[in-house]
């Protein structure tokens, strides 16, 4: 929910940062996430960030929006989703 | 069911509806904070900005809501001093600019958002600025959550669960849903990739459980720091929710320890009866039992330019998403 | 002039200040044959069919990246002019100012304007000043108005349009709209954004060379966006447009502040961008002339007039999915979470 986008921590003063994304460069406070450091990426909304993302994660959704873009664009279909990859399964019954 | 604004948009700008399967359907759920809040609230919103010394500040969507009788905009447009921000530390800055006006931060949101507001206030906390105050509206999902499916009218097969609210509760905290409601659901991103692996996921459970599918910014527990955060500065309230009705314990007010910044206790005021607009059906929609037209009001006496209920207002409401975004075809009243 | 460096509410009273601050200031930046007469009114020589446009400016704050009020006001009434095939002949400015304004940024304004209509080109022959107490005006109100001759002798509106026009866009979306919002400091962001304003009669002029009779529709999408252009192309043709969103193009930091804020790329004011309808054979031809022009470089194709759906703007996003876009609604506001 909520408008937030993936921003790399540029600097850091005390809980005070500085991220950027794209051409975007703001001040965030990382009251909420202390243990972000400089080359984290956040996810920032409404002026704090709220979570440190994973980055393999965060690379593998880029590479498959990539992909995505590319097929749109009518280049050749690259390898498709891997089925059978690791998800986090969580059970709760 | 999805119940979260965001993934409302994302359907709807990107078609996904387009590309369901027959025999699944997806229906939007109560997940835009300014479509749930309820009218009573507005009407105490604009009533505060009508008190001479106050500056109400807000997040951008609530300035156009109607109320009983009247919206922010309208008030604005009368004279009432309205500022629109988009982090709730601005509003400590407005403030610290002008320390003889009064300024009233109306704090609307779930999770993700109630943490940033508590945060502003532990600041002003330590500045000691005495011309701050919050209204909190906040309310949090997992109480709708059951509310929706107690109310046993609407039949969800499953959840999206949003994205960003999980990010600081974490996914634990809906493990009731499959555990007393035999009901799975999974954590999305927002990204029309995230949002259809989330359909895929849920179609494929076996059996009812809670999955993240977000899995580069939620984790089971979630952000422990906000969370303890939110309990400090708020305590669980009664909340009413338009179109829920009252729901136990969904609402967030500030605690004792930080009651002197309530904006409730700080100014009385007088909203009036609250009144709901006529022929407005916001509440089905809010509850998934009708999609937004089949109201007899949408795209009719209620669009975006002149919306009636909450649901058009806002841009995440289910109805302007709909609106927003509608299929070409349905846009031109033909079969697809 | 009195050495306050303010202007004065004397200097809006048509007397001795006011002529001093034309001298000083208007004709020293637009020194030009016309203007120099200081007639009440500027009388100008054209041929044939004239085309007359009016803009009034109001923009906040009044510097920006990549512009200023003074830039607007020129670029702004010029492009109008564009959208009708008209050469820009002559441009009038009328000026509001507010009681202190500071006679070195009027300077600085009048310079911008003066540079602007160097680009475009074309000269300001006519204006006029008045100066309100101090708070009836945001410090500087400017309108222009503009007189053009038009070129072509083939109609070019939304009725010329036809099925199976193409649509080219002559760059990016959003620039003007978030460089104004990123230098109103509301939002405490640095943006890699520049406004794009710019004047366009140059870039139509290629256009036009290059299509000809090909070139059915030319609209600047100002505020309400490439939404509000496409939105109103579909409803005056009475035909349908197909858009790909994929082919929009969109600066990196612009597609950022617009996830962070909610905005929607389309509805995002520009102030120097065309947005053209050439029949298929010419499409090609065009692009290529708008290419050739600095303000044109990222110019692309990026939909189609379609029979199907008359009045109605679909979008194809990058799923294969289709949806409508309408002219966006009200004021741009941030969504909340």
């Amino acid at each position: 929910m909520c408008l937030a986008i993936p921003m790399r921590i540029t600097a850091t003063d005390g809980a005070a940062a500085t991220i950027e994304a794209d051409g975007l460069v703001q001040q965030t406070s990382l009251m909420l996430v202390p243990d972000a450091r400089v080359g984290d990426y956040v996810l920032v909304h409404a002026g704090f960030a709220i979570a440190v993302l994973d980055s393999d994660d965060a690379a593998e959704r880029l590479a498959l929006f990539e992909e995505i873009a590319g097929m749109a664009a009518g280049d050749e279909p690259g390898p498709g989703i891997d089925p059978k990859a690791d998800r986090p399964y969580d059970p709760s019954i | 069911m999805e119940v979260c604004g965001t993934h409302t948009m994302a359907i709807s700008r990107y078609g996904l509806r387009d590309l369901l399967p027959a025999g699944m359907r997806l229906v939007s759920g109560p997940g835009c904070p300014v479509c749930v809040t309820a009218v009573g609230d507005l009407d105490v919103v604009v009533a505060l900005a009508r008190l001479p010394e106050v500056t109400i500040v807000t997040f951008g969507d609530l300035v156009r809501v109607p109320s009983s009788r009247s919206s922010l905009a309208a008030e604005r447009a009368a004279g009432a001093d309205v500022r629109v921000v988009y982090a709730p530390t601005d509003a400590l800055e407005l403030a610290a600019a002008q320390p003889e006006r009064q300024f009233v931060l109306v704090g609307i949101g779930f999770e993700t958002t109630a943490p940033t507001v508590a945060g502003a206030l532990l600041m002003a906390r330590e500045r000691n600025l005495r011309n701050f105050s919050v209204l909190s509206l906040h309310k949090t999902m997992p109480g709708a959550l059951r509310a929706l499916l107690d109310g046993g009218e609407s039949r969800i097969d499953g959840f999206i669960l949003p994205g960003h609210v999980s990010v600081v509760t974490g996914s634990d905290c809906y493990r009731f849903l499959p555990a007393e409601y035999g009901v799975g659901g999974v954590v999305a991103g927002f990204t029309a990739a995230d949002v259809l692996e989330a359909l895929l996921l849920l179609a494929r459970q076996r059996r009812p459980a809670i999955e993240i599918g977000y899995r580069r910014a939620v984790t089971t527990a979630g952000n422990r720091v906000a969370q303890e955060l939110l309990s400090r500065v708020f305590t669980p309230c009664d909340a009413v929710w338009r179109g829920l009705g009252l729901i136990a314990g969904s609402g967030l007010r500030l605690a004792d320890e930080f009651r002197d910044y309530a904006a409730e206790e700080r100014f009385t005021v007088e909203p009036g009866e609250p009144v709901e607009p006529r022929g407005c059906r916001c509440g089905e929609v809010l509850r998934g039992l009708i999609d937004p037209p089949e109201c007899a009001l949408f795209g009719r006496r209620c669009t975006p330019e002149t919306p009636v209920g909450a649901c058009m207002v806002s841009s995440e409401g289910s109805c302007a998403a709909h609106f927003r975004y509608r299929a070409i075809d349905d846009a031109m009243g033909a079969d697809a | 002039m009195p050495d306050s460096g303010r202007i004065l509410l004397g200097h809006g009273s048509g007397g001795r200040l006011y002529r001093d601050l034309v001298r000083d200031v208007f004709l020293a930046h637009f020194a030009n044959p016309v203007l120099e007469r200081l007639d009440d009114a500027a009388a100008l020589a054209c041929s044939g069919r004239i085309a007359f446009t009016t803009d009034a400016h109001v923009v906040q704050p009044l510097a920006f990246a990549g512009g200023d009020i003074g830039r607007l006001a020129v670029a702004g009434t010029v492009n109008d002019l564009a959208t009708a095939a008209a050469r820009p002949l002559g441009l009038a400015a009328a000026f509001v100012i507010e009681e202190g304004f500071e006679i070195a940024r009027l300077h600085e304004v009048c310079a911008s304007m003066a540079a602007t209509a160097a680009e475009a080109p074309v000269e300001i022959v006519t204006g006029d000043t008045k100066v309100v107490q101090r708070g009836a005006a945001d410090g500087l109100f400017i309108t222009t108005t503009g007189v053009g001759e038009i070129v072509v002798t083939h109609d070019v509106s939304a009725a010329a349009a036809a099925v199976g026009d193409e649509l080219l866009l002559s760059g990016t979306l959003g620039d003007h709209a978030l460089a104004v919002l990123a230098a109103r400091g509301d939002f405490e962001m640095t943006l890699d954004v520049s406004s794009d304003c710019a004047p366009l009669w140059r870039l139509t002029e290629a256009a036009l060379a290059a299509g000809g009779p090909a070139v059915h529709f030319m609209r600047d999408p100002t505020r309400g966006g490439l939404a509000t252009v496409l939105a109103e192309l579909a409803e005056e043709a009475v035909l349908g447009i197909e858009v790909d969103e994929t082919a929009l193009p969109v600066s990196p930091a612009v597609r950022s502040a617009c996830d962070l804020l909610g905005y929607d790329p389309l509805a995002l004011a520009n102030e120097g961008k065309m947005v053209f309808a050439v029949a298929p054979e010419a499409a090609e031809a065009v692009l290529q002339a708008l290419r050739g022009r600095p303000e044109g470089a990222r110019a692309t194709r990026i939909g189609t007039l379609v029979a199907e759906h008359p009045g109605r703007v679909a979008l194809r996003t990058s799923y294969g999915t289709r949806r409508v876009v309408d002219m966006p609604v009200g004021e741009l506001l941030p969504r909340i979470c």
